[in-house]
């Protein structure tokens, strides 16, 4: 039993792999040589798989299917396809609405992050996209808006340009969960915009880890000379907080006021109640970073747990006092 | 036969074909649909038409003659085949680029795969290290439903809990999908309140039912113009004045656009010019800085400060 779950598993539906191979095909035409693994990897295929589409191609092609009218495909001894009499797959197949609008949509939301660099090209794609397939295909356009805001971080440049190089960045950093500055060697491999701001998956070279920085907190950013091999750190679309064994788990009610810090930061266990409150865990390194965020609800939000949090908010609201002479 | 053989002998004969063919003349060329039982055979093609057009083949059923009386099938290459279009390498990769961010969602990557075909070895060097949208918070699937029903301005219902934790039904007329500051937003008219209203897609709480044709929006519509953007956007006329501790007052001044640094105090913290719309927002953003702020001015926002940290001692 267990072994049959496993086989329905692995072997791909036939719809999926035509879909693929309606892709992949036109790909392989136009590009006579490519790398077996090259394209596994660009199309997110097993090699293996692969392999076994590009066999079956062997036996496909145009009437009347003798030897002279089927699909050629040559696995050179390099790893490198070749392919012939496949010109009626010379072109994919058209976009589906769905694919198209997905593509506008992602296309929109990186524009309106600040500060891309390449944004003019990505605009222009975007029209041509809208030009091309036209309302049939992609649907009315202008009821899809970005609305750019926000002001680029000071490094953007240096910081994609090292990603892009894979140059390893001397950089002196603000831990806002901390409070603290500190010069940092860093390896970053990715930078993304979420939530409308930039981030950089990295390797932090001292604490030997990997850590997620966000980019308008660089106040300074310089190439070591070093270059280094990505690991394949995850970037976008990863958690923007990563939890550890060692974090507290901090228990709130948050009222309707306080509402937007559920929904800004991850947290577990949510529960909604009745009055429009929303009891939710925030996992925590730093409870002096929450006490501060805290700070900023006041009464809209009850501590449930740890119960030192609550003194450790009313200590803070009293050394912020001193600053008014109070 | 293995049926994705047979699945692509099929598009290759219905698209290189110039008239349209029946049933018959398909099984005639392709063994696969030349079963013993031929019902068995025909119900194996009417499965893998479903197959096809699934994905956007252009499969079609056209009469064989001008009076009408047999029809066949076959895939028009002119929509079948992606139209050409003229990207720029630049262009390509930047969209490709894009498509990648985010965690796969299928039409995206599968629209991505479709357009590789025409990208050069430079654009596909150029695709690793490009900076990427990490997508939003909304769900793929319900961003889809929601954007084309604004396209086909759809009336749609689903149910919504707002930034207050109010949790309803909504009856909306849909205009616009916008993406502002991370979030997709659907605005449109809320039937009931029978106002222009915008709504976080990552405040649904279902499913986005389709209630028919919906109405237009108003003449010099924006709908910009009706999603929320923060208290983080210049707009504030007036200025708050704020010193900073040596230690924040960097991050604190790029927290905010249109701030102005106005250089140290004796003590050393540096005093911040930032523009404020919303009196009460910048007093718990000041407050997040716990004792490494001070406001200075205006005397009314001093006040909301002493005024939220006296009560917050107790």
């Amino acid at each position: 039993m267990a072994e049959k779950r496993a086989r329905t598993r692995t072997v791909p539906k036939t719809s999926e792999r035509l879909a693929r191979m309606l892709v992949i095909v036109p790909y392989l035409v136009q590009h006579q040589g490519a790398q077996l693994t090259e394209v596994a990897r660009l199309f997110d295929v097993p090699v293996d798989q692969l392999r076994r589409d590009l066999n079956l191609l062997f036996m496909s092609g145009l009437p009347p299917y003798g030897p002279g009218d089927l699909i050629d495909v040559d696995v050179d001894e390099d790893g490198g396809i070749w392919i012939t009499m496949a010109d009626h797959f010379a072109r994919p197949l058209r976009l589906t609405r769905a694919e198209a609008l997905a593509l506008f949509l992602r296309g929109t939301e990186l524009l309106a992050a600040p500060g891309l660099s390449g944004a003019p090209a990505l605009a222009s794609a975007l029209e041509k996209l809208r030009e091309t397939l036209g309302p049939d295909t992609l649907g009315d356009a202008e009821a899809i808006q970005g609305a750019a805001a926000g002001s680029p971080p000071e490094h953007l440049d240096v910081l994609q340009t090292a990603v892009r190089e894979h140059e390893q960045l001397r950089i002196e950093y603000f831990a806002a969960s901390t409070g603290t500055w500190s010069t940092r060697t860093i390896e970053p491999e990715e930078l993304f915009s979420s939530m409308g701001n930039w981030y950089m998956a990295a390797w932090d070279v001292d604490q030997d880890a990997e850590r997620l920085f966000r980019a308008d907190r660089v106040r300074r950013a310089e190439p070591s000379g070093e270059r280094f091999r990505p690991r394949g750190l995850e970037g976008a679309g990863r958690a923007l907080y990563t939890p550890s064994g060692e974090d507290t788990a901090v228990r709130l009610r948050l009222r309707p006021g306080a509402r937007w810090i559920g929904e800004y930061y991850a947290t577990t266990h949510r529960v909604e109640l009745e009055d429009g409150s929303l009891e939710a865990t925030l996992p925590a390194k730093q409870l002096d970073w929450i006490a501060k965020l805290l700070l900023r609800v006041g009464p809209d939000v009850e501590i449930l747990e740890p119960p030192e949090l609550a003194d450790m908010v009313r200590e803070q609201a009293r050394r912020a006092l001193k600053n008014y002479g109070r | 036969m293995e049926p994705l053989e047979r699945l692509l002998n099929l598009v290759g004969l219905l698209l290189e074909t110039e008239r349209p063919l029946t049933f018959e003349q398909i099984s005639d060329t392709l063994d696969a649909y030349r079963a013993e039982n031929a019902e068995t055979a025909k119900r194996m093609f009417e499965r893998d038409k479903d197959i096809l057009r699934e994905f956007g083949v252009p499969l079609e059923l056209r009469d064989l003659d001008a009076w009408g009386g047999e029809q066949g099938y076959l895939i028009p290459k002119e929509l079948y085949y992606l139209p050409e279009i003229a990207f720029t390498p630049e262009e390509l990769g930047s969209l490709l680029v894009a498509a990648q961010g985010g965690g796969g969602e299928t039409p995206v990557e599968q629209a991505a795969h479709k357009l590789l075909y025409g990208a050069d070895g430079g654009v596909l060097a150029g695709l690793s290290g490009g900076p990427l949208a990490a997508g939003s918070d909304a769900r793929g699937p319900l961003l889809l439903a929601t954007a084309q029903a604004a396209q086909d301005r759809r009336r749609v219902r689903f149910g919504y809990r707002t930034s207050q934790g109010k949790a309803s039904e909504r009856d909306v007329d849909a205009f616009s999908v916008v993406f502002g500051r991370g979030h997709w937003y659907l605005v449109g008219h809320d039937r009931e309140r029978d106002d222009i209203r915008a709504f976080r897609l990552s405040r649904f709480t279902g499913e986005l039912a389709d209630a028919g044709p919906g109405i237009a929006a108003p003449g010099g519509f924006s709908a910009a113009d009706h999603v929320d953007r923060g208290p983080w956007v210049p707009g504030g006329e007036d200025i708050a004045a704020v010193a900073f501790a040596p230690q924040v007052a960097w991050a604190a001044a790029n927290s905010f656009r249109g701030a102005v640094t106005r250089g140290p105090r004796e003590d050393g913290w540096v005093v911040v010019e930032i523009p404020m719309a919303d009196e009460q927002e910048m007093a718990g953003w000041i407050l997040g800085f716990g004792a490494g702020a001070e406001v200075l001015e205006p005397a009314n926002l001093r006040e909301v400060v002493l005024a939220r940290l006296e009560a917050l001692v107790g």
